[in-house]
């Protein structure tokens, strides 16, 4: 019967293949390749503000002050100056980075407390499992905005100096501890349904060891549901910051984020000023589009049966 | 129930009951598969007379379930489309029927048993209703009428205490009284033909020739035509009159079910018989057939089965498409050495 | 099926019940951290007499020692608190002095009126372009519906209103009531802001903005459910039974596809609760999520709390009705 005796194929070549194919269908979409482009320009401002502009963001000349960008993208003040007659292109480009850099610790947090948790529950079971999925429960009762609403207002400092700790990480703590649970729901099921799975069932009898289970063989199969919704969750993460910051208790002066200038923005919007509230708009909506079309790219790839 | 009255409307119209009950002839069907076109049954031909039962044998991707897909006309499209040849059903061929005629077709005439009855069931649906709602969608009976008439058919198909197990839902039953459901579905509206597609590949062994024996019984007592796919052989073996052997799209062989057993012409045939268990072979390890299925967008040059062949005269086999001629009466084969294939002993 | 509708809630309970400890045991950390709200009674820094001060802590259930000692649950107030929670006692307002219950009497139906709205756009939205992206699936108008739901996804539902009622509402205001007149529906339905003599009408387009709220993840998940469908098994039974077109869908597609639908609806109602804070804050309209909006404004913490029990109890209750038609959709979970 030595013909029927097929090689099985092995897990990893599996994993590995599933990552390539996704590539590879990723490569070929047009939306994908936009969002690309947009979020790489998000990205470098982010990271080398000064490429894109020379002035700095706290310099402002009062008697300057609610320049309208009528001078189509050149002059001395390309977007216009704001409320306070600081240049705005500085502002905004400067307001990127605590934007991204929220954004990005949040969703890694999160995705780390959540994949912790979530193999826990799934591979241990027992009394873990039930403790861990009663936390959910509860966490998913909260939804994301009122949580952060919650901690932020309950624990509110009074003012700061200025430093990122005291600016940004109130709402990025706050975010983090109400962000979790859509990873660990995800992560624990797949955890259940890898753990019983041939080739595991199989290490375990050959007396590979808990930790080396965990991350040789459920590790990159929880990693999958996971990734498929991490770009999605990165633009709400943007729009959740915003929304606290229209309410006053998102990202803390003197740091702005784009909801900080949005907030800002809205007064001015109705007065004839509409690019101080519709410039910060459309980067904010460009950002979270491009990153839910990736993501929605990305689902698809890595789960193409209903493509 | 075999003699009972048919409702007006329910004949097909330019149906002549001297013909043949089905005649396939010369089906093709193509599947589009990232805009390629890959054949899936290449020119299919083979007739099922009443009360007679034709089983169709073949490896998965031979392309019987296709086959058997294109007659009831559900077959999904896009991706399939039937390219050629003729169904006839009493003479009348349902490729070339609009589409309100190929409905009333379905279920009224023809009929199917579907392997895997849990997926075929609705599951958010009592079986009652399931049965009743033939009735109640093409006779326009009452939903009375058609629960009574449902609870008639799970009794013929052997459920015990039907009345009651009208109202419960597929989940509630057993592999093998699923499949009776399945079975009592089919035959609703007194079809004269019943096509099962694997009807037991899903089941228990002991399950299986009860099931066999279920479909043999009724369609004996209906007089029926039943058409039986399956991949195994030995399961037709008591219940089939003749068999057609399904390879790459083709048939290969067809012959009655004595013949095929005591002589086969074809050398996968041959194959296929070694691979089954028998008591005469006990202790002997059982023949496998060597490689796998050919991929049907890239078949073999000339025979299909050439690479996988035992007899195989690789100069002929490779260049020439072997025909499908008859070695005896009612024995055809596809194979350049049918002749001597049918006379080697087996 | 009893037996399961007793389990969930049972669980919900227990969920609750948990949700109230944590929101109190913050609410008590926060004191215990912070120092005692009380003081903003007096308007921030100014320390006050301190009788006036154990008054006022008393008026607010924080004259408790329990305030005083960090980590301390404070198990005593919050038996407290469950009784006049209970009772329909939900404290007063610092500012104003207002009753909270009598106040929520208020807000509710305010905020259930915008939810109506909002889960109908949602819902018949999100099943209109789901099942026309399935019928045309992987051709132009499968990507356009994606794109066009995702863009409007990405726009955060605030942003949509501060839009609309900073560029839309005066002008289509004023060109409605040119031809309609002030009282008429038309007049009133495009107003930027809430208006209490019109309860419905001025809630309407609030009420469909917020339903944008996962308009993307649900349109997604009635295409996948009904290509899912229309690709199963039992469908193809269903042809094989010469079942018409309409029959099929109605009967074998769209109930099986309900299941993911309610599913996912539930879980964007805490969305949308999320939706309603700013959105009745910008409105204007006097609900729950305005109470939120300015509690937090004016640092009111229990109104903060309140406001997010109630939520809690929303959640809680909308997940068991999920789970309820749930064991009423499909059979395999009502005989479980």
């Amino acid at each position: 019967m030595s013909e029927l005796a097929v090689p099985k194929p092995e897990p990893e070549a599996k994993q590995a293949s599933l990552w390539k194919d996704a590539f590879h269908t990723m490569r070929r979409r047009p939306d994908v390749i936009i969002a690309l482009v947009i979020l790489l320009f998000v990205f470098a401002m982010a990271a080398f503000p000064a490429l894109f502009t020379d002035k700095s963001p706290t310099r402002c000349i009062g008697r300057e002050a609610r320049q309208r960008p009528d001078t189509w993208f050149r002059g001395e003040h390309p977007l216009g100056t704001d409320a306070f007659g600081c240049d705005f292109a500085a502002t905004i480009v400067h307001g990127t980075r605590p934007t991204i850099v929220l954004a990005l610790t949040v969703i890694v947090l999160a995705v780390l407390i959540g994949l912790v948790l979530g193999m826990l529950a799934g591979y241990y079971g027992g009394w873990l499992d039930a403790v861990i999925s009663r936390m959910l429960d509860v966490f998913i009762v909260v939804p994301l905005l009122l949580g952060a609403i919650l901690l932020l207002s309950l624990f509110r400092g009074r003012g700061s100096s200025g430093n990122v700790i005291e600016t940004v990480a109130p709402a990025a703590i706050a975010l983090t501890i109400f962000g979790w649970m859509e990873f660990c729901r995800y992560v624990r099921a797949a955890t259940i349904e890898t753990k019983n799975l041939d080739y595991v069932v199989a290490a375990r009898c050959l007396g590979a060891k808990d930790r080396r289970i965990m991350f040789r063989h459920i590790l990159p199969n929880a990693i999958i549901p996971v990734t498929a919704v991490v770009p999605t969750t990165i633009g709400a993460i943007i729009v959740t910051e915003s929304a606290l910051a229209v309410l006053g208790i998102g990202v803390q002066p003197p740091a702005t984020s784009w909801g900080v200038l949005l907030s800002n923005g809205t007064q001015w919007a109705g007065g004839g000023y509409i690019y101080l509230f519709g410039l910060p708009l459309l980067l904010l909506v460009l950002t979270v589009f491009a990153f839910a079309t990736f993501g929605d790219a990305l689902r698809d790839a890595l789960d193409p049966k209903l493509r | 129930m075999a003699d009972t009255i048919r409702v007006a409307g329910d004949t097909l119209p330019g149906a002549d009951m001297n013909a043949s009950l089905l005649e396939v002839d010369g089906l093709r069907v193509d599947f589009t598969v990232r805009r390629k076109r890959i054949p899936a049954v290449r020119g299919a031909s083979f007739t099922l007379d009443q009360g007679t039962t034709l089983a169709i044998v073949g490896e998965s991707g031979s392309g019987k379930s296709v086959t058997s897909q294109a007659i009831m006309g559900i077959l999904d499209s896009p991706p399939g489309h039937i390219t050629g040849g003729e169904v006839r059903l009493r003479g009348v061929d349902l490729l070339q029927q609009d589409e309100e005629t190929k409905r009333t077709v379905r279920a009224n005439h023809i009929a199917m048993v579907f392997q895997d009855a849990l997926s075929a069931l609705n599951p958010l649906w009592s079986v009652g209703f399931q049965i009743g709602e033939l009735y109640r969608v093409h006779r326009g009976t009452s939903r009375k009428d058609a629960k009574q008439k449902a609870i008639e058919l799970l009794d013929l198909v052997g459920i015990p205490d039907a009345k009651n197990r009208i109202g419960h839902y597929p989940h509630q039953f057993s592999g093998g009284m699923r499949q009776r459901v399945m079975i009592a579905m089919a035959l609703a509206l007194d079809p004269e033909v019943l096509i099962a597609d694997e009807p037991t590949t899903a089941l228990d062994v002991t399950v299986q020739a009860q099931i066999m024996r279920l479909l043999k019984k009724i369609q004996q007592e209906r007089n029926m035509g039943l058409i039986l796919i399956t991949h195994d052989l030995g399961v037709v073996a008591d219940v089939a009159d003749d068999v057609a052997v399904m390879y790459a799209g083709e048939i290969v062989e067809q012959a009655s079910i004595h013949d095929t057993f005591a002589r086969p012409a074809h050398p996968y045939t041959k194959a296929l018989l070694r691979a089954i268990p028998r008591v005469d072979t006990v202790g002997r390890e059982l023949e496998v057939i060597r490689g796998l299925p050919p991929n049907p967008a890239s078949l073999p040059s000339g025979c299909p089965f050439h690479p996988r062949c035992w007899a195989v005269e690789p100069k002929k086999c490779s260049s020439e498409v072997p025909p499908f001629e008859p070695v005896a009466d009612d024995h055809r084969s596809r194979c350049h050495f049918a002749k001597e294939v049918y006379r080697d002993e087996r | 099926m009893g037996r399961y509708v007793i389990r969930r809630i049972l669980q919900g309970l227990l969920t609750l019940f948990i949700v109230l400890f944590l929101l109190h045991y913050l609410m008590a950390l926060s004191v215990q951290i912070r120092g005692n709200p009380a003081i903003l009674f007096f308007g921030g820094e100014r320390t006050p007499p301190p009788a006036m001060l154990a008054q006022v802590e008393r008026l607010y259930g924080l004259d408790n020692n329990c305030y005083e000692r960090t980590g301390d649950p404070c198990l005593v107030p919050f038996v407290e608190r469950l009784q006049n929670y209970a009772s329909g006692d939900f404290g007063t307002t610092l500012n104003g002095n207002r009753n909270v219950g009598e106040l929520l009497g208020i807000y509710i139906p305010n905020t259930l009126r915008l939810f109506i709205f909002a889960t109908l756009t949602l819902v018949v939205v999100a099943m209109v372009l789901g099942t026309w992206a399935a019928r045309h699936r992987g051709r132009f108008i499968d990507h356009s519906v994606r794109g066009t739901t995702i863009l409007i996804d990405s726009v955060p539902v605030f942003l949509i209103l501060l839009a609309y009622v900073y560029m839309a509402a005066v002008p289509l205001t004023r060109w409605a009531r040119d031809i309609w007149g002030t009282e008429s529906f038309m007049g009133q339905v495009f107003r930027p802001n809430y208006n209490p003599d019109y309860p419905w009408t001025t809630i309407l387009v609030p009420g469909i903005i917020v339903g944008t709220v996962g308009l993307a993840t649900l349109t997604r998940l009635v295409r996948a459910s009904q290509l899912e469908n229309l690709g199963s098994d039992f469908v193809r039974t269903a042809r094989a039974k010469g079942l018409g077109k309409m029959r099929i869908t109605i009967v074998h597609v769209v109930r099986n596809s309900m299941i993911p639908i309610v599913t996912g609806v539930g879980y964007l109602f805490a969305f949308m609760l999320s939706g309603a804070v700013l959105t009745e804050g910008i409105m204007g309209i006097p609900g729950m999520g305005r109470m939120i909006f300015q509690a937090v404004q004016r640092q009111e913490t229990n109104l903060v709390v309140v406001g997010l029990t109630v939520s809690a109890v929303v959640v809680v209750l909308v997940s068991l009705i999920v789970d309820l038609l749930y064991a009423a959709l499909d059979p395999r979970i009502r005989y479980e």
